[in-house]
């Protein structure tokens, strides 16, 4: 048991998830607080619980998305917290930045193993904005203490770069980093898009670190912690969820599936998990 | 026929050569270079009419030249630019290529399609590395080298390497 937790979450030049993100960690019952990329020595000082890396566009992407953001000095903390086992969670941006850091699937320390390249879809490139259906992997589940996640998450998808890639030689052990993985409203996985929005190696939404502490993931869970954020046409059980609250009046204070992902992070501390 | 490649650039100061060159003061005092320029780097394969061809696509297409903000030119066959010459530093090219590349492949699809007579087009990105002179040819490729691929958290910034080409080819006189 400890205290209420605090959880940092990072602010780069061209982040722009900060705030929401910030809202629903204290939504769930933790402590949370925006630090910016030059106040490392604040950061250190406050010995957050975990981070969150937010999304965006850390320096406007300018070479490669999350390649400059990864050679921030406030990175190397998050490097070594994660190395203590500190979770930290990078979403859209912050998981772009978290491959460029080397720190998923962080198979030999700080080397960078994998890519966020852009999307490959037919007929189209560029910036894709739509919702998907994912599922989180027993070994997650078991081990990422973001993942208490059951069934099939609905969540929102908002970028150009995102499908994950790995080398050739690594194709054989990255199964056991995939955390979490596009599929159809049922549960299926397939390659094609639109259940595999951006031609993700293994159709990865999300990928972990061996020891599970370390979780990139391209979706949007805080754009999805509310159900009142889900649309209308939304299928599947979420979407029933969502017709039933807005019958019944609790359509306002009732939680979407994103919010799975922080009372996740907030059970693991209150030793529930 | 043949391949033919034109590199396009911003009127403007390039805002992703600036931000590299000062991250690699930041994280490579020693080795950073003393000029960085950044283009986009278009290869068009066997266009029927040569130049013709480039220059019609170029003017039809706003989004491969713009010309309010960009400027272009041909990449002769020695490797030489019709820009213009700077031969009072040391020049090291790179070529990053994405590996699989929805860009280059739907630019093709485009072409083909508008009947503009090219076989395909492959997107790049051509950084050019100057250092002063009395710094040998191959010292600053392997700066070059150190500075461009990233392997590490703290080694090389500009491609990586998973999906990405890197190469080398030699230096345009621009």
């Amino acid at each position: 048991m400890m205290s209420v937790p605090l959880v940092a979450v990072i602010q780069f030049p061209g982040s722009n998830c900060e705030y929401e993100t910030e809202r629903v960690i204290r939504n769930s019952g933790m402590d949370s607080r925006i630090y910016r990329w030059n106040q490392w020595r604040e950061l250190k000082d406050s010995l957050p619980d975990a981070y969150v890396l937010p999304g965006g566009f850390s320096f406007q992407d300018r070479i490669r998305a999350g390649a400059v953001a990864a050679k921030e000095r406030i990175m190397d903390l998050v490097f070594s917290e994660a190395e203590d086992g500190k979770p930290v969670l990078g979403i859209c941006n912050g998981a772009q930045i978290l491959v460029e850091s080397g720190m998923v699937p962080g198979w030999e320390k700080g080397r960078i193993e994998s890519a966020l390249a852009a999307n490959h879809i037919s007929g189209r490139s560029g910036y894709l904005s739509r919702w998907i259906f994912l599922h989180a992997t027993a070994r997650a589940q078991q081990i990422c203490p973001w993942l208490e996640i059951n069934g099939i998450i609905p969540l929102p998808i908002a970028h150009a770069e995102g499908r994950f890639v790995f080398s050739e030689e690594n194709h054989g052990r990255t199964e056991r980093s995939a955390a979490l993985k596009y599929c159809d409203e049922k549960g299926n996985e397939s390659g094609d898009y639109p259940v595999n929005p951006n031609g993700s190696f293994l159709n990865l939404a999300g990928v972990m670190n061996d020891r599970g502490n370390v979780l990139a993931m391209m979706p949007h869970p805080e754009r999805a912690f509310w159900l009142w954020q889900l649309p209308p046409s939304l299928p599947g059980e979420w979407g029933d969820r969502r017709t039933h609250s807005l019958l019944s009046g609790s359509y306002a204070s009732s939680k979407g599936p994103g919010s799975l992902f922080f009372t996740s992070l907030a059970d693991f501390f209150k030793g529930e998990r | 026929m043949g391949n033919i490649s034109i590199i396009v650039r911003l009127k403007s100061p390039d805002p992703a050569a600036m931000t590299a060159m000062s991250t690699f003061r930041r994280i490579y005092p020693e080795m950073c270079p003393d000029s960085l320029q950044r283009y986009d780097y278009w290869c068009f394969m066997n266009p029927r009419q040569g130049r013709e061809t480039i220059n019609g696509i170029v003017s039809r297409y706003h989004d491969i030249v713009n010309p309010n903000k960009q400027t272009w030119s041909f990449i002769n066959e020695s490797g030489d630019s019709d820009d213009r010459s700077d031969d009072s530093m040391v020049w090291i090219d790179v070529r990053v290529t994405d590996r699989i590349d929805s860009v280059s492949e739907n630019w093709t699809a485009i072409l083909r399609r508008s009947n503009s007579e090219v076989d395909g087009v492959l997107c790049s990105v051509l950084w050019r590395f100057g250092f002063a002179p009395g710094v040998s040819s191959d010292n600053a490729r392997n700066k070059v080298l150190e500075l461009t691929v990233s392997t590490y958290r703290d080694h090389g910034l500009l491609a990586n390497p998973v999906s990405q080409k890197i190469d080398l080819p030699a230096p345009l006189k621009i």
